[in-house]
């Protein structure tokens, strides 16, 4: 299937002021989502995978800044890209939650506890004029709330945030952000803060929804078994930077970067039978003083002079498979 | 409904206990004081044994602890105590002296909310900039500078300098609505009065809410900036609203925690503000309470706490009632 992108980013650095020094969050990540695949950025906590999936609209919050980059929104198949980086606040303003919209992690907080779920689904579409008034998008929420496949939709949408279940708010949070029928879905660990078997069930409604409206879904996640479940792509990364993208089928069964392999040890492999769970020396490093070189090469076992001084080139292995780190550089004679 | 009756009811059961206890222990501390109330009321040195004798007799001043205490707030309830220093039933001294705190109050709690609560949201809103730390700084001042000194600073310049405002009387108009000059003149739209209220009352409001407001304005700040960090509002703005209306989230948070303290502080205001009342020479509950106290008049002063308690309790009660309106959250 041919690659239609319907958002590319390019080389985005993000650093974060704090008193401690200038934490460089995102360090050079390039990658591009096609049209209506489900693209997944996995790492472990801090890597950097949230502040990627919140440039994509500029919605780093202070004292985080995007130093440079070119992020590209493709609004039509094929058509001219926007580029973000040169929106006025109001311009964003009205790609967020109608053409881009956000499932953040823990839905017990993304709601405002004040009002009810029918208000706040109203007041998004208000805000991008898919309904006249607030009235009417409440009347419009109950078809929202069926469309999330929420139990009793007529009552739910009278109801408060804390009179719902995690799981239940997680829908109407789903509900809330698909109400202007965006094309592309951030969901950002959407599951985390549910218990596992609603985990389950707001996957089946993530998977259903993405046939059923033709969405485009980043999933952002350190779960590998969801990983291998939902998505088409994968991208990991690792301190800031993506260290290897490839088709979810490749990653599993021929994973290259030293990293992905450690990770794939590390959590039971749905394609692969596991001997023994093997966990990854050393610990993430400080992003203030980030380690030169390739960014993995204190904890990497392969790890080589030119490691420690250049930064790892991104080589294209095998058409849709690229991967950073100077093993494969020297492979091929580079 | 049915639930915010039984609540009512049985928060008002509680009142019961905490009531007696705080009379309680006013009467006790009065009670084991060793001086002669009798002697005082009586005249001092000179009084005759016989006045004495009668006082004591008549005012229950000897005997059982207990007895007294329950003589004392029975004739209280039945209103058959005569002040002996102002020669008043004592609830017709508080009702008479309760206007008086009640304008105090209404002009500090303005100033309260007009200056406390908007210096609150700016510093907010400019976090850590130098208009925040000024405006934290002046919260500062604010809790803790004395009353009395800045009370003397304001009527020098105010008064002595300027000329402003009048440190006499109590402006009092000819007729009587609710009994508070300050509300009538508003109804009846008398700016003449209301003037006169206003030069009277003006400054000792000023200087009873001065705390108030710095106390409001850190509460404000912090609890903005709570709601400003809560992930719904990143959520808000990834769901693209509109700033005003995300605002209208922040703002509507906010205001959970403050209407607590508001609630507590125009409550606690009600109860008289001895110092002020005594610095401007205001008739009022506060200074109704220190006057009972120089004549050992444990009787008024009790009643008076009686009161002030009673109003503490019921503004509570009201912050509670309120509380369910802006939260939903909150069920009785």
């Amino acid at each position: 299937m041919e690659c239609q992108p319907i958002i590319e980013v390019k080389d985005l650095y993000v650093n974060f002021y704090t008193y401690a020094g200038i934490v460089k969050a995102i360090d050079g990540v390039s990658f591009k989502i096609c049209r209506g695949e489900t693209y997944c950025l996995v790492g472990e906590t801090g890597c950097g995978k949230s502040v990627t999936a919140r440039s994509l609209t500029r919605l780093v919050p202070p004292p985080g800044r995007i130093e440079k980059g070119v992020i590209l929104y493709y609004p039509e198949p094929g058509g001219k890209p926007i580029n973000i980086m040169e929106l006025s606040e109001e311009e964003l303003r009205k790609i967020r939650g109608s053409e881009i919209s956000y499932v953040f992690q823990d839905p017990n907080t993304s709601l405002d506890p004040l009002y009810t779920i029918g208000y706040q689904i109203a007041e998004t579409m208000h805000a991008h004029g898919t309904v006249a008034s607030i009235k009417e998008g409440i009347r419009k929420a109950v078809h929202i709330l069926k469309m999330v496949l929420m139990p009793d939709p007529e009552t739910r949408v009278k109801n408060y945030p804390h009179e719902l279940s995690g799981g239940m708010k997680q829908r109407a949070v789903i509900g809330t952000s698909l109400s202007n029928n965006p094309k592309l879905l951030i969901a950002d660990e959407p599951t985390t803060a549910l218990d596992a078997t609603v985990q389950d069930q707001i996957m089946d409604l993530l998977r259903k929804l993405r046939r059923d409206r033709n969405l485009t879904i980043l999933l952002i996640t350190h779960n590998m078994g969801l990983v291998a479940e939902m998505c088409d792509r994968v991208a990991v990364m690792y301190a800031g930077r993506i260290v290897e993208e490839a088709d979810v089928y490749e990653l599993f069964n021929n994973p290259l970067h030293p990293y992905t392999k450690a990770l794939l040890r590390a959590v039971p492999n749905p394609l692969k039978r596991v001997e023994k769970l093997e966990s990854i020396p050393g610990t993430v490093p400080n992003l203030i003083y980030p380690p030169p070189g390739c960014r993995f090469h204190p904890r990497c076992p392969m790890v080589m002079e030119i490691c420690r001084e250049k930064r790892p080139p991104e080589i294209n292995v095998k058409p849709g498979h690229r991967v950073a780190c100077w093993l494969y550089a020297e492979k091929r004679g580079e | 409904m049915a639930n915010l009756r039984r609540f009512i009811i049985r928060r008002l059961i509680t009142f019961i206990p905490t009531l007696i206890g705080v009379t309680f222990i006013v009467f006790i501390i009065a009670a084991v004081i060793p001086a002669n109330p009798a002697r005082v009321w009586a005249g001092g040195q000179k009084a005759s044994p016989q006045v004495i004798k009668k006082l004591e007799e008549e005012y229950h001043l000897k005997g059982n602890l207990l007895e007294r205490y329950y003589w004392l707030i029975y004739k209280l309830f039945t209103n058959q105590i005569v002040s002996p220093r102002t020669h008043h039933y004592v609830w017709e001294d508080l009702a008479y002296r309760f206007p008086v705190t009640l304008q105090l109050t209404i002009i500090a709690f303005i100033y309260i909310l007009l200056l406390g609560i908007p210096l609150g949201i700016v510093a907010a809103l400019k976090r850590d900039s130098w208009i925040d730390t000024t405006i934290r700084i002046l919260a500062l001042i604010g809790v803790s500078t004395p009353v009395f000194w800045l009370a003397y600073l304001l009527i020098f310049l105010f008064f002595t300098q300027l000329h402003w405002i009048t440190l006499a009387g109590t402006p009092v108009p000819p007729y009587s609505i609710t009994g508070v000059p300050l509300i009538d003149a508003l109804l009846k739209l008398d700016f003449k009065t209301l003037g006169q209220i206003l030069s009277r009352y003006s400054l000792p409001g000023f200087i009873l809410g001065f705390m108030g407001i710095g106390v409001t304005a850190r509460i404000v700040r912090n609890s903005f900036l709570d709601a400003m960090s809560a992930d719904f509002v990143e959520y808000a703005k990834a769901r693209g609203l509109k700033k005003l209306r995300i605002y209208r989230h922040v703002l509507r948070n906010a205001l959970v925690p403050v209407v607590t303290v508001l609630g507590l502080m125009f409550g606690g205001l009600l109860g008289g503000a001895p110092i002020t009342e005594r610095i401007f020479g205001l008739p009022g509950i506060g200074n109704y309470m220190l006057q009972s106290i120089y004549q050992y008049d444990y009787l008024a002063l009790t009643g008076a706490v009686f009161f002030i308690a009673l109003i503490y309790l019921t503004a509570n009660l009201v912050v509670d009632i309120l509380y369910a309106f802006i939260d939903p959250r909150v069920r009785y």
